[in-house]
């Protein structure tokens, strides 16, 4: 990984950027919401036509907000079901009783020293999409984090960024930014073992892959392929079983974490 | 036993207590007392399970508005069933949603709840709070509106996930496919299922 390679992509991910120009932000909210609607349109419910009930209790009208639902686009579904079954399946058989034992044979801090690690070679991701966003300071608190955590933190196992100077972690992304630039997000499609994405955050998934760090410290196939699982691994023992709870909450978990996806982009997005 | 009757008295008369001393509070001060209330059950080692879910019910009924939240999860769907199967409706749905939320806080028992913020825009207002864990700060903001003297919670939005929005996409999707009635008979098997699988 050498700085020829990152001027490279910065070049390469500038470039749309002159073709396209930039959009304002509230263009790219009408275009996000004119992905074609899977069902019928909702509306808020207006006062005068709520003649049924002439409560006062119903009148909640004033709550409706514009950004409330988010229609996810999704052709693809039954494809996208497909696979979504077997990320249950690799989860519940595979991946979580590993995760489970290294849980239980880890301390936490081993865990979170080596979530650190692998978020801190990730820090390029989000120093050169923040700064593709016109975030500047953003970006430059990533490079700080990158130079604080990777000296003091002894090669990012830990964050003294966050816990002694208050600089955290921003999630950004090749997915946002190409978002940023008025690329709506495509079909819903869900990735083998990664699980929820889009068109437009699967293309982000080679931008993310291009800046990292991981593939120049484990730079065989090998190595990369263990690291990576490893990362998840170590990840998933960490999480409180979230996914658990949302098979157990809803009535049809795929179209929950679907929505909330779409939701959980858009809020990045935003911010 | 005894002890366990005399605890719970003594916080439900707390609990009655600070319900009365509520005029004139902040969306914030009203969101805290219950998240406090929650937090003090979650963490009181002398209640047995049946007996915390129970009065966490009681402190969750007072503040969530289950009616708001059920009639904007149907959005345009609520105007067109009757007054029965709204009720219906609700009180499925309010058994969901008190039981996704607390299987949520459940998780971070012993992790401190911070308050950054809040917004106030006329009768609606936003609280964030902030649940400080050893692995991560994981923002969780309720969505109020004032209601007489209080202030009363009509969605939960965690990560910027909001917990209406994504039931009405998904509950949509079913009566689109499966009507009012199969919504329904989907809901209460699944609080079927909650309820014969203790967690």
């Amino acid at each position: 990984m050498s700085m020829k390679k990152l001027l490279l992509a910065f070049l390469i991910c500038t470039l749309p950027l002159t073709v396209l120009g930039t959009e304002s932000r509230r263009g790219f909210i009408e275009d996000y919401e004119a992905q074609p609607a899977t069902g019928e349109e909702v509306e808020p419910p207006v006062l005068e036509e709520m003649e049924t009930e002439g409560t006062d209790e119903d009148d909640l009208s004033f709550l409706d907000e514009e950004d409330d639902v988010i229609e996810v686009y999704d052709p693809l579904e039954t494809f996208n079901r497909g696979i979504f079954w077997f990320n249950d399946k690799a989860y519940f058989y595979v991946m979580k009783p590993v995760a489970k034992g290294w849980r239980w044979l880890a301390p936490e801090p081993l865990q979170l020293g080596i979530r650190n690690f692998f978020s801190n070679l990730r820090a390029p991701i989000r120093f050169v999409n923040a700064a593709l966003q016109g975030k500047f300071r953003d970006s430059g608190y990533e490079l700080t984090r990158f130079g604080v955590n990777t000296t003091l933190g002894i090669g990012g196992l830990f964050d003294p960024a966050k816990v002694h100077f208050g600089i955290d972690r921003k999630i950004e992304d090749t997915g946002q930014t190409l978002a940023r630039y008025g690329v709506g997000p495509g079909p819903y499609l869900v990735l083998p073992f990664l699980g929820p994405s889009n068109f437009r955050d699967g293309i982000g998934l080679l931008g993310d892959f291009y800046f990292s760090l991981v593939p120049a410290v484990f730079d065989s196939p090998t190595s990369y392929w263990i690291a990576v699982s490893a990362d998840i691994i170590n990840f998933l023992s960490i999480d409180k079983d979230t996914y658990e709870g949302i098979k157990k909450d809803s009535l049809d978990p795929y179209l929950f974490l679907r929505d909330a996806y779409g939701q959980y982009r858009l809020n990045l997005i935003l911010h | 036993m005894l002890k366990q009757i005399l605890l719970t008295f003594i916080t439900g008369c707390a609990l009655a207590f600070t319900a009365m001393s509520h005029a004139g509070s902040t969306p914030t001060d009203d969101v805290r007392t219950s998240v406090d209330a929650i937090l003090e059950i979650l963490q009181n080692e002398q209640l047995d399970k049946e007996v915390k879910r129970e009065q966490m019910s009681t402190v969750i009924n007072k503040r969530f508005d289950f009616r708001a939240m059920s009639q904007r999860t149907l959005a345009t769907n609520w105007k067109k069933t009757t007054d029965e199967e709204k009720q219906q409706f609700v009180t499925l749905f309010s058994q969901l949603i008190e039981n996704s939320y607390v299987g949520k806080i459940e998780a971070y028992t012993d992790e401190k709840v911070e308050y950054p913020g809040e917004k106030v825009k006329g009768r609606k207002a936003v609280v964030e709070t902030l649940i400080i864990t050893s692995s991560a700060d994981v923002p969780v903001n309720y969505k109020v509106y004032q209601k007489g003297d209080q202030w009363l919670v009509y969605d939960v939005v965690i990560e910027g996930v909001s917990l209406i929005s994504n039931y009405r996409s998904s509950y949509q999707e079913i009566m689109k496919k499966e009507g009012f009635d199969g919504l329904l008979t989907k809901m209460q098997a699944k609080i079927d299922e909650l309820a014969s699988t203790p967690s």
